[in-house]
């Protein structure tokens, strides 16, 4: 009897195969279709052409606006690294008590169970005019106004997405570090090394997968990004997931909207298979 | 995730279709509990309200899979629009009690018609008043080159949205407004990016607004006459409306059936209800919007709010520049005010 093993087989091949169907080349190749068409008043109609994609390169917005989201991305993954990557090492490596461990290392992952508008939110409180940050500046005498730089431009943008990611980063640097054997960095000091080149000749390297998985994801988290420019971001924050809700809604102009998402899933993709190779460049190393 | 949300509503109320239920996508305030409470205990229609930010949610809205909503509220800039996208049904005014009662020039727009046939039913309207704070200023402001004032750097807001470039277009002198060309656009476009430093932030809803004069973020902005100023005036925080010299732009907004709405029933109820006092005065109340119904706002608002609303006076309405569709110019003005945010 083959009935149950051939069920068995097309469940095993069946599923993934429906799933990558459904929730991959369904939607996505939707969103190819419409990058072709054409506006239309009212909508849009079914063609084959390239016009949206060379309005993208041809009209200054939009090459403008991503180069500002790529930038934005870029500093909140750098912030994050530099961030997470002390308090990770901390974590592994010097923090011997258990418990405190555990707390600290809940106390970063802890907000990602937190709406993420209230979390943005909260930081409009903190950053406004009239909020905690000047408020506690002021008291301490270290400005004499209320200052207005701190929120409704793109350095609140970087803080609050910044804050709302790095748990993404702190967790992949966690456990790159946690993998490396003790008796590594004792070796390389029996060997004569400094700490600081141990670290820069041991430690570093063999967590390259995980500063590599940690860019990676905040960097994409950001770049996808629109509540940010939305709650705290000024006049010159508008980002590109923004610029594409606009197409998809108020433009009406589905087609130049889809362009723009695939424009930014090619991206999203260079970007994720760049980190795949230097994963499987530090691992291979290692060896 | 509100329209999902919407939907499951839809769901899981249908078993108590009997009593009837009533979907309305439309501005904040116009399904207020103040009088929709009363409705739906009269009717046994149930309301359920989504609301929307602009003008240019309606069709996003309904096109991205639709139908859950019966009732649409849109303005008479975006009216036509609901009418060539077929997204709404002709209107049965013979079973609306008072239609006849409603400004005779609101009937009349050819936004809300299509070949004689009628398709909006005017509800209230207004203008796109200016607004600033009162302690801010010594001298009152006057003019939209107010808002262009280097000395209120960081201070300013503006509509996130395509009249932007109309209140731009006034302040260059280019008072066609609806009928720019490319030319005056650019000319709009130009001169929004050269306020770009002194704004704050772009507000997008009636309570961002509220909340960015205050948490003291603002003290300039163009508002819906009426609406937010209570709504500060309520926190304690005293504004002042004003037309400015360059004049203001004017708005309607009228109930749409959205077609093939399995709750046409509660859907007329409704419409009857919104255009009696009831209706009427409950967005007069909650908005501070005019009514477009004067014989159900006499009927229900005193002298005094009567006169304010200007519902004695329609020819106000002439003065203002009303909405109107902008058809095949409609991309080229949300491509300039998206050019300006890009900037």
């Amino acid at each position: 009897m083959s009935g149950p093993r051939s069920l068995s087989t097309v469940l095993i091949l069946g599923i993934p195969i429906l799933w990558v169907v459904v929730f991959m080349l369904l939607p996505y190749g939707i969103i190819v279709t419409y990058s072709f068409w054409v506006k239309a008043y009212p909508t849009f109609k079914p063609a084959f052409q390239f016009g949206n994609y060379l309005t993208l390169v041809t009209d200054p917005q939009y090459v403008q606006v991503l180069l500002r989201t790529l930038k934005i991305s870029a500093l909140v993954s750098v912030l994050s690294l530099l961030l997470a990557y002390p308090f990770a090492w901390w974590l592994v490596f010097r923090c011997h008590n258990q418990s405190l461990k555990t707390w600290a290392y809940m106390a970063v992952i802890a907000p990602l169970w937190v709406s993420y508008l209230l979390r943005a939110y909260i930081w409009k409180t903190i950053l406004g005019t009239e909020g905690i940050l000047n408020s506690f500046l002021m008291s301490t005498g270290i400005i004499s106004e209320p200052s207005s730089l701190f929120l409704y431009n793109q350095f609140a943008m970087v803080v609050t997405l910044t804050y709302i990611f790095i748990p993404f980063m702190v967790m992949p640097i966690y456990t790159a570090l946690e993998r490396i054997p003790a008796n590594l960095s004792e070796a390389s000091s029996d060997l004569g090394m400094a700490p600081w080149q141990t670290f820069l000749k041991v430690t570093l390297p063999l967590s390259t997968p995980g500063i590599a998985a940690g860019f990676t994801l905040t960097f994409c988290l950001s770049f996808g990004d629109f509540i940010a420019p939305f709650l705290v971001g000024g006049p010159d924050g508008n980002l590109i997931a923004s610029v594409i809700q606009s197409q998809f809604g108020s433009a009406l102009n589905w087609p130049l909207g889809s362009a723009l998402s695939i424009v930014m899933l090619v991206i999203v993709l260079a970007i994720v298979s760049l980190s795949d190779r230097i994963e499987a460049r530090a691992n291979t190393g290692a060896h | 995730m509100k329209k999902t949300l919407t939907a499951l509503l839809a769901l899981t109320a249908s078993p108590a279709l009997a009593e009837g239920t009533v979907n309305v996508l439309t501005w904040e305030g116009y399904a207020d509990a103040s009088f929709i409470t009363q409705f739906e205990e009269e009717s046994g229609c149930k309301v359920t309200a989504t609301y929307v930010g602009s003008n240019d949610d309606f069709a996003p809205k309904l096109l991205g899979g639709g139908g859950v909503y019966d009732l649409i509220a849109p303005s008479i800039d975006t009216t036509a629009l609901m009418i060539d996208l077929g997204l709404v049904e002709p209107l049965d005014t013979a079973a609306i009690t008072g239609w006849g009662d409603i400004y005779q020039k609101f009937r009349d727009l050819p936004g809300l018609q299509r070949d004689g046939v009628h398709y909006g039913m005017p509800y209230s309207w207004g203008a796109i008043a200016f607004m600033y704070r009162n302690d801010v200023f010594t001298t009152p402001p006057t003019s939209i080159a107010d808002l262009w004032n280097p000395d209120l750097a960081g201070k300013v807001s503006l509509w996130d949205d395509k009249s932007a470039i109309y209140v731009a277009a006034r302040l260059n002198g280019d008072s066609d407004i609806y009928n720019l060309t490319d030319e005056q656009i650019e000319a709009a476009k130009a001169k929004l990016i050269e306020q770009k430093p002194l704004v704050r932030k772009y507000w997008a809803t009636a309570g961002e607004l509220v909340d960015l004069y205050k948490a003291g973020e603002v003290v300039i902005s163009n508002t819906w006459a009426g609406y937010q100023s209570s709504l500060l005036a309520a926190e304690g925080i005293e504004v002042t409306e004003f037309i400015p010299t360059e004049g203001a732009e004017g708005w309607l907004d009228a109930w749409m059936v959205v077609k093939d709405t399995p709750n046409r029933e509660c859907a007329y109820k409704f419409l009857n209800m919104q255009l009696s006092a009831l209706g009427q005065c409950g967005v007069a109340n909650v908005n501070g919007y005019s009514a477009a119904n004067p014989v159900a706002a006499k009927a229900c608002m005193s002298p005094e709010q009567f006169t304010a609303l200007h519902q004695d006076d329609p020819d106000y309405l002439d003065s203002l520049m009303i909405w109107t569709a902008l058809g095949e110019r409609f991309e080229a003005y949300t491509n300039a005010w998206n050019a300006v945010k890009a900037q």
